[in-house]
């Protein structure tokens, strides 16, 4: 049946946290730095996600096709995808706030190269 | 009811339901948000208050059970006596911050919100049980944090907030990504239960994820050197937002990785290494800083860095029980110190260093900057004293002698530059514009001192030191400093009478040599003290400090155990300090003074670790019988006592701080104070004398001894500043005190303690002669007075009688002294030794002689004409010491005999004295011969001397004494270029050229500071996953 739906998202996700790293640290514009900051976000819950996934599991409701004996066998863990929604929330607010910094920045210096925010070393 | 009300879950109610109730509050009235606020975070800290109270009397930990159901399906909470002790702490902390930043908070709800919302995330930290909600509060306090950030509009403040966005929402996906593995190696999220199971996570993914969590938080800690991002910030941010961020936040992450302890136990010595290195590291770098916000964040930094390596150090040894001493003491210093120090560096408003000059009109601001200082260096009396002895004391039981060295090498760092910055502080300058803030503006570090007093105590409590005797000199000098209003003569008065009653009543019970050393001490410290009525002027908290600086003396003699001593040790070192401070012109040479006096300390500390470890005990008593395995102690020891006797080498601290400190002073520094470290020397020889390898290391202190006697005279002889050649010739002198401990005989000894009262004396005589000079004349320069003798007759002939006992010409004691000594060395057949001595005696005779020639004989100058007998407080004491040389000289069985016995019972099986007794020694001392041998060998050096002087000079004789001395002045010069001096810059200079070398990695970067965060999070893994520093 070919490769497991659990590998493709593992692998997915790794690479977009990959892609991730590559923007933050190869890209000078703000912007794209956050977007990295997304897409490793987003590469962190996929491989979250495929890591309760059991193959050929369904959905973890307790129903008269499920019962409460096979659940632990049968279905996926619900719980990594309960803890990616949390997860989901607090990315986004961290991106709205890294993003309102951005606007502050552009503000104060007319410009979103990350090199310029070197004010403090040493 | 009321235990409903007092639920740790009402943190959580208060503090998200306040947080949200803000806003709307906000809609209803203007002032609404501010009550709300203050009632929440007021209740917060109540709560937290009223748990712990009744979880440490005899209450059982608080479990907070959720959602109706149990763990692992719900989340719950844990409010235990360590919860709650953080718990309590932030609270309060977060009060005080939330008052000094009252200004700005009270302006902007949304600001209130933010603050509460942090607090009580930090809260959240400490206490959940659940990994993933540990995320979440994590989460919670990094967005608080962000959004206070936001407050500060200027560029800088903006870019380094950015920066440090970007390392920890790196490092918080990393413990995102390690708590979802955990979940999925060991199908539970409760921390309980993960550590119940830790046996389940093994495997790549298992070791994969827990090295996330670990990266996470300690990255979260602002590891070196992945820790820019953390610098940028505390330096540009608002002061009351740095302070929350550097003990609030931080203590939350600290806590967070304590209680994942059980999980991290295989990496352990990771732990400690990265600990170790960030301590090591930000406080060498922090020697560089200008700014004083950025230099509080390496300090900050280098302190978490300290408890890390404490947690994971004492983890590794085993040694639970000394948590709560060394984490607790630890953390709550630093919390309440440096919060203290960034609300203080906020109310000054002065970013740069330099700037600090202006507090130096403002008492008040001083003394807490003191506290705050005192405190963060870890010395006594507050917490971080007790928990840094009690660390030391752990590792070195466990023989983690490398950890040792890295403590204290980064605390006398971190002591430079906090006191550097201190020396600015006091030292006013011209044009300065005085700094006034309002009393409501001080409450917070007001408090903060006062917490850390109570701190103090109650670390000294848990190290089982606290005591009335122990805590009695600064209560007295606390007591006078209430009564520093008083004008100036009131407060000696006072502070003699003080010191004389508690003096006494600290000593009164002791006996052997620590009893003659507290006659001898206390009685020669009260008669220069006397001294000081010859001054009028207020000299703003000169008596307390002198009142505690005597009785620490007192208290040092009677000290039971090397904690004690190391206690009063310090104390001694701190009083001093501020004393010789008190002198503006002193300002160039007290930083000095205090570095060394503490890598003194710092080498008694680790002395007395391994001492202990070796005897057992701390006991000092157990030193008298301590096996050969206590050698490297004794080396330790030894070498800690000999800075700060001024051997030879290490003494460069000593005459700058001799010569500037106030006059009266500069004779209680080489009578009284430069005798506890000779007390110290006697103390730990003990040590030595059961091994081969100790004796023959007291033979190297012998010649350490009488290299500083040479050096010392020949260096008194080059000076042309009265004060500073008496410098010199004090430690001179206390080479020979040096050289007779070391002969380890029984012989060797009573000449020392006879020595040692001989000193005190003829230098207290000698440096309050010098104060009446100066006082008459108004100048130190030997070349500039003369002819005095007529003018001050009584002062002169103190000052003849002064130095024919320190010479050692008959019929004084100092020439009982010299004869026992030489007596002594040939006993034991150090002729090589003898020999040297008694060239050392000569040359100390050439500089003694021109000392009275060119001051009371000679020319007179027509400048002081007017020259009159000094006041009578300054003759009173010389005279009373002349009184004491002379029975000394003539009755010396009324000291002989009672040292004698003191010593006998340590020498009774170990070193056998060579059958004579001290009558027969005395009995020796037919003074003809021996007068005949004196003048015959002072002849033929006289004339050898002036052989030389007429070959080099090509006269028959001296044209007059001051070609005579020009001439070996300058046959001496080559010999008294400044070696040490060279040797000690050289190490500044390299030290803080490696700092400049280091900081370089800081480049101001975001990205860098990215890749630097992912970095160590690879170097750990590997470092983890390898098992390199498996411990």
């Amino acid at each position: 049946m070919g490769v497991p739906i659990s590998q493709i998202l593992l692998t997915t996700g790794f690479l977009l946290v990959l892609i991730g790293f590559w923007g933050i640290l190869r890209h000078r514009n703000i912007l794209r730095i956050i977007i990295g900051f997304s897409l490793i976000d987003t590469g962190m819950h996929i491989v979250l996600v495929a890591t309760g996934y059991i193959t050929g599991g369904t959905a973890p409701i307790i129903d008269e096709a499920l019962g409460i004996k096979e659940a632990a066998t049968r279905t996926v863990d619900p719980i990594p995808a309960a803890l990616v929604v949390t997860a989901i929330v607090i990315g986004f607010s961290v991106t709205a706030i890294m993003l309102s910094f951005a606007i502050r920045l552009h503000a104060t210096r007319k410009t979103l190269s990350i090199d310029a925010l070197t004010e403090s070393k040493w | 009811m009321v235990d409903s009300l007092f639920q740790p879950l009402n943190i959580f109610l208060l503090g998200l339901g306040g947080g949200f109730l803000i806003p709307l509050l906000y809609k209803i009235a203007k002032p609404l948000p501010a009550v709300g606020f203050i009632i929440a975070l007021l209740g917060m800290t109540v709560i937290s208050g009223v748990c712990l109270w009744s979880v440490h009397h005899g209450g059982s930990t608080i479990e907070v059970l959720t959602a109706g159901s149990v763990p692992p399906f719900s989340i719950n909470l844990r409010f235990g006596p360590w919860e709650g002790f953080f718990s309590v702490c932030v609270n309060v902390v977060a009060m005080l911050g939330a008052w000094h930043l009252w200004g700005r908070l009270h302006a902007s709800y949304p600001a209130l919100l933010l603050y509460l919302i942090l607090t009580m995330g930090i809260n959240g930290m400490v206490m959940t049980r659940d990994l993933f909600n540990q995320f979440v509060f994590l989460e919670i306090v990094s967005i608080g944090t962000y959004g206070l950030l936001g407050f500060e509009r200027t560029p800088a403040a903006l870019a380094a907030s950015f920066k440090y966005i970007m390392a920890t929402v790196l490092a918080s996906s990393f413990f995102l990504l390690g708590a979802g593995l955990l979940y999925h190696v060991t199908g539970t999220l409760n921390i309980d239960d993960m550590i119940a199971n830790r046996a389940l996570i093994i495997g790549p993914i298992g070791v994969t994820a827990l090295l996330l969590v670990l990266s996470c938080l300690v990255l979260e800690l602002k590891p070196f050197p992945a820790n820019g991002w953390g610098l940028d910030v505390y330096e540009t941010a608002n002061s009351g937002i740095a302070a929350l961020v550097s003990v609030g936040v931080s203590a939350g992450v600290f806590f967070a990785l304590f209680k994942l302890l059980p999980l991290f136990e295989d990496h352990l010595g990771m732990l400690a290494l990265s600990g170790g290195i960030t301590f090591l590291f930000s406080n060498l770098v922090g020697l560089r800083q200008t700014s004083v916000q950025r230099m509080l964040g390496y300090s900050s930094i280098a302190q978490m860095g300290l408890l890390t390596l404490a947690l994971a150090l004492l983890q590794q040894l085993g040694a639970e029980q000394a948590l709560p001493l060394v984490v607790g003491g630890l953390f709550i210093n630093h919390l309440i110190a440096k919060a203290g120090l960034f609300w203080l560096a906020g109310i000054v408003e002065r970013r740069e260093v330099d700037g600090w000059s202006d507090v130096a009109g403002n008492p008040v601001l001083l003394s807490i900057l003191a506290v705050f200082v005192v405190a963060i260096a870890g010395l006594p009396p507050f917490p971080g004293f007790w928990a840094k002895w009690e660390l030391v004391m752990q590792a070195a039981a466990g023989e983690r002698y490398i950890w040792i060295a890295v403590i204290l090498v980064g605390s006398l760092l971190e002591a430079a530059y906090m006191f550097r910055w201190f020396k600015q502080a006091t030292r006013p300058l011209p044009g300065e514009t005085k700094i006034s803030p309002t009393p409501g503006r001080l409450v917070p570090v007001l408090v903060c001192a006062a917490l850390l007093f109570a701190g103090g105590y109650a670390a000294a409590s848990l190290a089982g030191a606290a005591s009335l005797l122990l805590v009695a000199p600064l209560v007295v000098g606390v007591g006078l400093y209430m009564l520093d209003w008083l004008p100036g003569r009131a407060k000696c008065v006072l502070m003699l009478a003080a010191v004389l009653v508690v003096g006494w009543w600290i000593v009164r019970d002791i006996d052997g040599l620590r009893r003659l050393f507290a006659v001898l001490l206390l009685a020669g410290g009260l008669v220069i003290a006397f001294a000081s009525l010859y001054r009028s002027d207020a000299r703003g908290g000169f008596y307390p400090m002198m009142a505690i600086l005597l009785l620490s003396i007192a208290s040092l003699l009677r000290a039971a155990t090397s904690l004690e001593f190391f206690f009063h040790w310090e104390l001694i070192t701190l009083s001093s300090y501020f004393l010789i401070a008190q002198r503006r012109e002193a300002h160039p040479y007290v930083l000095q003074f205090l570095l060394f006096s503490l890598v003194s300390a710092f080498c008694l500390l680790a002395g007395f670790g391994i001492a202990a470890t070796a005897n057992g005990t701390t006991a000092l008593a157990a030193f008298a019988t301590a096996g050969p395995d206590a050698a490297p102690a004794f080396m330790l020891l030894a070498i800690g006592f000999l800075i700060k006797a001024g051997a030879v080498g290490v003494h460069v601290w000593l005459p700058g701080a001799y010569a500037e400190a106030d006059d009266d002073l500069s004779a209680m520094l080489s009578a009284v104070i430069s005798k506890v470290a000779v007390f110290g020397l006697f103390m730990v020889t003990y040590l030595a004398i059961r091994s081969q390898v100790g004796l023959e290391m007291a033979h190297v202190m012998g010649w350490i001894g009488l290299l500083t006697t040479i050096a010392g005279a020949v260096m008194a002889l080059q000076q042309s500043d009265i004060k500073r050649m008496l410098g010199y010739s004090s430690m001179s002198q206390i080479g020979y005190i040096i050289t007779a401990i070391a002969l380890m005989s029984h012989l060797g000894w009573v000449t020392a303690f006879y020595l040692v009262a001989n000193h005190l004396m003829v230098k207290g005589i000698l440096f309050l002669a010098a104060a009446g000079v100066i006082l008459a004349t108004g100048t130190r320069l030997l070349d500039q007075t003369g002819g005095l003798a007529r003018k001050m007759p009584l002062t002169f002939a103190a000052v003849v009688i002064a130095l024919i006992s320190m010479s050692g010409l008959p019929p004084l004691a100092g020439f009982g002294g010299k004869w026992l000594l030489l007596s002594a060395m040939t006993d034991r057949g150090w002729y090589g030794l003898a020999i040297v001595g008694v060239l050392a005696t000569f040359i100390g005779f050439l500089y003694m002689f021109r000392l009275a020639y060119s001051i009371f004989l000679g020319p007179q100058k027509t400048a002081y004409e007017e020259v009159r007998e000094a006041p009578w407080p300054l003759l009173v004491p010389q005279f009373v010491l002349i009184l004491a040389i002379f029975v000394l000289s003539f009755f010396p069985k009324l000291l002989m005999d009672p040292v004698s016995a003191a010593i006998d019972p340590y020498f009774a099986s170990t070193l056998v004295w060579q059958g004579m007794s001290l009558e027969t020694i005395y009995g020796y001392w037919n003074p003809v011969p021996v007068m005949a041998f004196s003048v015959a060998a002072a002849v033929v050096l006289l004339a050898l001397f002036l052989l030389i002087y007429r070959a080099g000079w090509g006269r028959s004789i001296p044209v007059s004494t001051s070609h005579f001395y020009g001439f070996y002045r300058l046959v001496f010069a080559p010999l008294v270029t400044p070696v040490a001096n060279f040797v000690w810059d050289g190490v500044c200079s390299l030290t803080i050229g490696l700092a400049g070398l280091v900081r370089r990695i800081y480049t101001g970067n975001g990205q860098t500071y990215a890749l630097q965060v992912l970095c160590y999070v690879i170097v750990l893994y590997l470092l983890g996953t390898l098992r390199l520093t498996a411990g």
